[in-house]
């Protein structure tokens, strides 16, 4: 050992990776157990118990704010942290930068759940945080393109693997849609509230420009990078095909930004945009799919795996799902099926096709491969990762039914006429037919969130058995 | 540019980072910039005017209460939208909306074009108790908007926030001698920040919309914001196609 | 609002003109991309001999292991 020179730990910055990777099970859980809660508020009503602070329309924020930025952020944080270093094979760059990510990360984490609680918002979809939070996260994300940067300058050879560059990507254009989409007025500078500088069909097409790309880039692009680097690891073998994967993203970067609009079809937003971004929707298809390809064949001849290794498993089901909703997104940005889909529970469907199904999935993968490495030990039990992998699985699969029914029940219900041209449902009606799809999503939810507590417990048992065996340092004692 | 290297990009980060904004910038120039200078984005229409100090009041309520997740206020152009909820929504209807309240989901109605449609008391109870009045709702009750006195200090500041964005309120006697011209004298009033306060007050006591004169609460601003929606272009005036043009 | 001088902007305004023009924009790139990228073998072997960066930080772990 003494003789070996460094060890991984000092060669790599491994505590910020630590860091991230534990809130990332805390996010995850807090994230999660809010979803459950308003799901289950909007099958029982009577669970908003007449406290403003947790209201269906108060806590929503609450629960994308802390599974998109907290668990998906953090985990982002944590695997880019880690990839950057190995594929560059260096140090992380700028130490007491990276901290202030971790930090200001989680200030914003526990202060903006708080602030929506108390009904400051700014009422933009995953962007309610109010200017000051903004501001901060403003800070935070110019301090990561620094670190980030920092340490791919910093590598040990001449070619920029290709996960860093979906990292970048991420984090130039979350950079960039988060600065022209909270551009805001606020009352007083001692005043928490602030009025958007755009309006009407302008503020709408710049909310969704940047909502659609959250999902592009934040929660695609950024976890196809952590696919780039863990599937490959956990398999093997390499990527299958690294043209491919060049083609992709190229592709994904550009065509994505143009989509975003496809959320406004039919709107008072003119025509020639939502058409075009249909078109730009269409087109995405193709280097999504060919991602997907792309990781699912990096199996190919060791297809084995996935009877035996939860972790694989949970990989390859990411990227089926990744498959699917990217197959689902396209269709729900055709005009005439948006018009029966829109403002129904098939988006929310949709939407947790991706997010639970795919950077969930992908994140749990991940961090079954990483967790381990990082205490430089092994998973403490690979039977629970198998029973958190059905139990998300099942979970996903009975949200994302129920939402598929009541969605296309809504639209349908909506547009049905009678025999005298009448509307054959009044509103309300729709309403009371949603509830046992709203009650089975709900113990969908709570099938996928106890799966995330077998993950805590797993990750939890991991870490203290990695400290037993190495001291809390990560030193090895001298027997080892 | 023939002698063009991909490995150039992959082997610096810099140009790698200069090459990908590119690529991600093009999609929202494209998009959306040409939204600020064509003409007919937001088409010419009569009675839309900037919210008065009561209903601002009621629709930052209607933000906080995070009201727009499951309340759209874009009514499509579908029959059974016209049916339902009453004519489309046109661009020019939310041309002073600094944030536009569109929504994306309808766990509850469409309220672009609820105002008028109940009567005050109606919205409160509804409010207070919504399965009181229809009993398979699924919203929750806001009972505190009732006991909450409404805050309006700082209407004035709020008013001056969004002229920087672009409101047409009026500050100075041209400003409001403009908003004349455009709004005529009434509603010109109502847009003056200096009056803003006693604007609210005299709109929350003569409107009476909480049904309690004595006080003014939360409830009177949010019935009054609820109650102007949609309401303020006469559609009787135009022709059925007559903005079709500008789609 | 809208400035003056901007009224060729309008040509932009109608689905008929930019559906094909958005079209073209991605076809062509898309062409490029797969010539420039599958066209040269040796440009071709060159990307791939990258997909192994992953497992060259096994080196160090395995020092550390011994």
């Amino acid at each position: 050992m003494a003789a070996a020179g460094i060890t991984t730990s000092e060669q790599y910055d491994y505590e910020i990776v630590k860091k991230f990777a534990i809130m990332t099970l805390v996010w995850g859980m807090i994230g999660m157990g809010v979803g459950v809660y308003i799901a289950s508020e909007l099958a029982w009503p009577i669970l908003n118990w007449d406290i403003p602070y947790i209201t269906f329309g108060r806590l929503r924020p609450v629960h994308t704010t802390l599974v998109i930025f907290g668990f998906g952020g953090s985990a982002l944080f944590a695997t880019s942290y880690y990839v950057v270093q190995r594929t560059c094979q260096t140090r992380l760059y700028g130490n007491a930068l990276a901290n202030l990510t971790f930090w200001g990360w989680q200030a914003v984490m526990v202060l903006a759940p708080i602030s929506y609680m108390l009904g400051h918002t700014q009422s933009r979809e995953y962007a309610e945080m109010e200017w000051p939070l903004d501001l901060l996260v403003e800070v935070v994300w110019v301090a990561y393109l620094i670190v980030f940067v920092g340490t791919i300058m910093r590598r040990k050879q001449p070619h920029i693997y290709v996960a860093n560059w979906f990292y970048l990507a991420f984090i130039l254009a979350t950079a960039l849609l988060h600065t022209f989409n909270n551009l805001a007025i606020p009352v007083s500078l001692f005043h928490m509230k602030s009025y958007s500088l755009f309006s009407g069909v302008q503020d709408a097409m710049v909310q969704w420009w940047y909502g659609h790309n959250a999902v592009g880039f934040f929660l695609t692009a950024a976890f196809l990078g952590m696919m780039y680097y863990f599937v490959p690891k956990q398999a093997g073998r390499p990527i299958y095909s690294y043209r491919l994967s060049v083609v992709h993203f190229w592709a994904l970067s550009f065509l994505y930004m143009w989509v975003g609009a496809h959320h406004l079809h039919w709107t008072a937003l003119p025509d020639w945009t939502s058409t075009l971004a249909a078109t730009f929707s269409i087109m995405l298809l193709l280097p999504s799919w060919g991602g997907m390809i792309n990781g699912i064949m990096t199996l190919s001849g060791a297809w084995d795996k996935l009877r035996t290794d939860p972790v694989m498993r949970f990989l390859i089901v990411a990227m089926s799902f990744y498959g699917m909703s990217t197959f689902e997104g396209p269709m729900l940005a055709l005009k005439d099926v948006n018009a029966l889909s829109h403002y129904t529970d098939w988006t929310i469907g949709h939407v947790h096709s991706g997010a639970l199904g795919w950077v969930a999935m992908i994140t749990f993968g991940s961090m079954y491969h990483m967790i381990p490495k990082l205490w430089n030990t092994k998973l403490y039990s690979v039977k629970l990762a198998s029973v958190h992998f059905w139990l998300a699985t099942i979970g996903v699969l009975l949200y994302i039914t129920a939402m598929w029914i009541s969605g296309i029940t809504q639209g349908l219900m909506w547009r049905a006429f009678d025999d005298f041209g009448n509307l054959q449902y009044s509103f309300v009606e729709s309403v009371a037919a949603m509830h046992p799809l709203y009650v089975m999503r709900m113990i969908g939810g709570v099938f996928f969130l106890s799966g995330m507590l077998t993950m805590v417990y797993n990750c939890y048992m991991t870490i203290r058995q990695g400290v037993r065996e190495t001291g809390p340092a990560g030193v090895a004692p001298a027997g080892a | 540019m023939f002698s063009f290297k991909h490995e150039w990009i992959e082997k610096n980060v810099g140009l790698l980072a200069v090459a990908t904004m590119l690529a991600i910038s093009v999609g929202g120039l494209v998009e959306i910039t040409p939204l600020f200078f064509i003409r007919n984005t937001v088409e010419p229409v009569d009675g839309v005017r900037p919210y008065t100090p009561l209903e601002l009041r009621g629709r930052d309520i209607y933000q906080r209460e995070g009201c727009y997740l499951c309340h759209s206020q874009m009514i499509r152009p579908f029959r059974d939208e016209a049916l339902r909820y009453g004519h489309y929504s046109l661009a020019a209807e939310s041309q002073y909306d600094h944030p536009f309240q569109w929504g994306s989901k309808r766990t509850g109605p469409d309220l672009a074009r609820v105002g008028k449609k109940y009567s005050n008391e109606w919205h409160v109870q509804h409010l207070l108790a919504p399965r009181s009045v229809v009993p398979e709702s699924v919203m929750p009750n806001y009972p505190w908007l009732l006991s909450t006195p409404l805050q309006y200090a700082d209407i004035a500041d709020r008013m001056k926030a969004l002229r920087e964005a672009g409101v047409p309120y009026s500050l100075t006697r041209a400003e409001y001698e403009r908003n004349v011209k455009k709004f005529g004298p009434k509603v010109a009033e109502e847009l003056s920040i200096p009056d803003a306060k006693e604007n609210l007050i005299k709109q929350a006591q003569e409107g009476d919309y909480d049904g309690d004169r004595s006080n003014i609460t939360e409830m009177d601003a949010l019935v009054a914001y609820l109650q102007m929606l949609g309401t303020l272009v006469d559609f009787s005036k135009y022709d059925n196609d007559h903005f079709v043009k500008d789609r | 609002m809208p400035a003056r001088g901007m009224a060729w902007l309008e040509w932009f305004a109608h689905p008929e003109n930019t559906k094909p023009i958005g079209l073209l924009i991605f076809f062509i790139l898309f062409c490029l991309i797969l010539v420039y990228v599958y066209g040269n073998r040796q440009r071709g072997e060159r990307l791939e001999s990258h997909k192994d960066i992953p497992f060259l930080d096994e080196e160090a772990e395995e020092k550390t292991a011994r």
